[in-house]
């Protein structure tokens, strides 16, 4: 009887929980592009904060992040962290919910266009590869040069360590001129070490050995080789 | 004939429209036109993908004759003593009655066939041989002293009879030759996609020169001569697939300048006058002016869009088509635009293939690197009505294709 007592509670909170956020699901439904309509899956979770992640099925988009999640029950705005290219901001996405369904607006490279989604399931919110903690042996400062099609570029990459906190790192790329890249995930394992950069498209992946890193360059169709070595 | 005589200044007589008032006319084909017209008397001649050979009426926009080909026709005719000079993607080239559009000869060629290359711009399978779907023009024909000239897929550069068609010589280069030869002093000039620019005696076909433009053995993206050139005054002006606008010696080959282009390939065919070369970039999308005898940039703006059409200059104007399906008038001396013309494809931008800014929406285009990806891409990007046809100015009107299936006039 107590057991059945509590059973009935936690299912009432669980209700109370889902009631309280209605904008938490998945939603699926169709962008009304000009001559080509575009599936939109967002996944829409309510935790400590709101998190998401969105699926462009045919634009090569995946478990996308959800960035700047503002929610104003029953209005929703965010950008979704794919998509981009040169001069071309994120997707950004505004909804609000109504008779169940979420209607918004689609905003890319300035054009926008209308969607209805409609609510399939619970959120399935895509985890994001996170930054790891990084060997002492990696830390500090390392320089190195390529060259792309004839042209020399140099790259100086430094390697913060935060303790038992997830390692960041600068990467500059100097060519013509200079690319600050902006790195989104630095991850070690073992003697193995992964820079990431979406925003260029960019990896850069190498193994530690002697106090060099060997490793290879990846950008689109460029792999190219490139160690890197402690600055003298 | 291409770019308005043998020596491809792409210069024109005036009037031209410095302002924009209508579209005169417009000419509806069975697909893309990437060929550009050519006019001799009334009539304006042009190639049709859907195979066919036009002659319309400039004044009217109507039909005059069509002939058709066995396979798409992205070159422009030359019109020559009342006889029409074109080839075909069926591997032959045509000489037709200019008045009728009757047979007059036809002589085949090796067959054509596009730029191919392994890993074709970093596109998957790496060991695949991908054809290249930007290889998007088959060589014009220039005509001199009875003489037709022409390069092909085949590799070779042609020179036939241009009453009989009989082989004169042919003279053979590394890979496919789509640019179109220039005519100056005896010489034939043109650049091949083995990476060479070569001068062929008109004579007799031996070589007099080559020049190396670059290479490319990891993508295979910056390299070849795709655009045509201009001979003035002794010089050499063409683009390259490596990034670079050449000005080389004439007599020599001996390299002159260069403009570094920075990764972004040059297939338009420099206009060369009064001293100043005009040019454009594809994926940089710059409009350039720049001196002809030092090459320092006079002018850069920003076109938006790639450019593969042409510029052509009349007086004080000059007009260039854009990928993103417009054709713009600038000015001559400040590169400022005076006015633009959007196709209605254009402006329905249908796929987001365009941003608001009539830029190339690459997420919308390309997203994925399989062989198949470049062609799809370009098939989205071709559906704005782009403008690889270089304009055609006559009688005051402005005269071009696109690949919406329309030649314009517009005055």
């Amino acid at each position: 009887m107590r057991f059945q007592t509590g059973l009935i509670l936690f299912l009432a909170m669980a209700a109370l929980c889902c009631a309280d956020e209605p904008l938490a699901g998945r939603w699926s439904g169709k962008v009304q592009i000009p001559g080509r309509e575009v599936l939109l899956i967002v996944d829409l979770a309510h935790e400590a904060n709101w998190t998401g992640s969105a699926t462009l099925p045919g634009l090569n988009v995946k478990g996308a992040p959800l960035t700047g999640v503002a929610v104003q029950s029953p209005e929703v705005a965010f950008a979704i962290k794919a998509m981009s290219g040169p001069n071309i901001e994120s997707p950004r996405v505004t909804a609000r919910l109504a008779d169940g369904k979420l209607t918004g607006e689609f905003l890319q490279s300035g054009n926008s266009a209308r969607f209805v989604l409609e609510k399939i399931g619970p959120p399935q919110v895509e985890q994001q590869p996170r930054s790891s903690t990084i060997a002492k042996e990696f830390e500090g400062e390392w320089k190195g040069e390529y060259e792309v099609l004839g042209y020399p570029r140099k790259v100086t990459l430094k390697l913060q360590s935060h303790g038992t906190e997830a390692a960041t790192a600068d990467l500059v790329i100097v060519g013509r001129k200079v690319n600050n890249v902006p790195v989104d995930r630095v991850t070690q394992q073992g003697d193995f070490i992964t820079i990431d950069s979406a925003a260029f498209g960019m990896t850069y992946e190498g193994r530690i050995k002697n106090d060099e890193i060997q490793g290879q360059l990846l950008q689109g169709p460029i792999e190219t080789a490139v160690v890197l070595r402690r600055p003298k | 004939m291409f770019r308005g005589d043998p020596a491809h200044t792409g210069v024109y007589a005036g009037p031209a429209p410095r302002q924009f008032h209508r579209v005169k006319w417009r000419f509806a084909t069975g697909n893309r036109i990437v060929s550009s017209p050519v006019i001799s008397g009334k009539a304006l001649y042009f190639g049709g993908d859907d195979g066919n050979v036009y002659a319309v009426d400039s004044e009217t926009g109507r039909q005059i004759w069509k002939t058709k080909t066995r396979g798409p026709v992205p070159a422009t005719p030359a019109v020559v003593n009342g006889t029409l000079y074109v080839g075909s993607y069926d591997g032959n080239f045509y000489a037709l009655n200019a008045d009728t559009g009757a047979l007059k000869w036809k002589f085949a060629t090796g067959g054509e066939r596009r730029f191919e290359a392994k890993g074709l711009h970093g596109m998957q399978p790496k060991n695949q041989t991908i054809a290249d779907s930007f290889d998007i023009f088959l060589s014009s024909p220039v005509v001199v002293d009875g003489a037709v000239y022409f390069g092909s897929g085949d590799g070779n550069v042609y020179a036939l009879d241009a009453n009989t068609g009989e082989l004169r010589w042919k003279f053979k280069t590394g890979d496919v030759v789509h640019a179109s030869p220039a005519f100056a002093d005896g010489v034939v000039f043109v650049g091949s996609w083995d990476s060479y620019f070569y001068a062929i005696d008109a004579k007799n076909g031996k070589e007099k020169w080559r020049f190396h433009g670059g290479e490319d053995a990891l993508i295979h993206n910056q390299v070849g001569f795709q655009s045509s050139p201009a001979v003035v005054d002794g010089v050499v002006y063409t683009g390259c697939r490596d990034a670079q606008l050449y000005a080389l010696e004439a007599e020599s080959g001996k390299e002159k300048w260069k403009i570094d282009n920075q990764l972004s390939w040059v297939i338009t065919s420099p206009a060369v006058v009064g001293g100043k070369v005009y040019f454009a970039t594809s994926d940089s999308a710059l409009y350039h002016v720049a001196d002809a005898v030092t090459g320092k940039w006079l002018v850069k703006e920003d076109g938006r869009a790639y450019m593969f059409s042409s510029p052509s200059v009349v007086n004080d104007t000059v007009f260039i088509g854009v990928l993103n399906g417009t054709l713009a008038a600038r000015d001559a001396a400040s590169g400022k635009l005076l006015w633009e013309f959007q196709t209605d494809a254009s402006k329905e931008n249908k796929g987001w293939v365009l941003t608001v800014e009539r830029r190339f929406n690459v997420p919308m285009l390309f997203f994925d690197n399989w062989h198949e990806g470049p062609i799809v891409a370009q098939d989205r990007q071709l559906s704005v009505g782009s403008i690889f046809s270089s304009p055609l100015v006559a009688n005051g009107a402005v005269y071009f294709g696109s690949t919406d299936g329309f030649v314009y006039a517009i005055d």
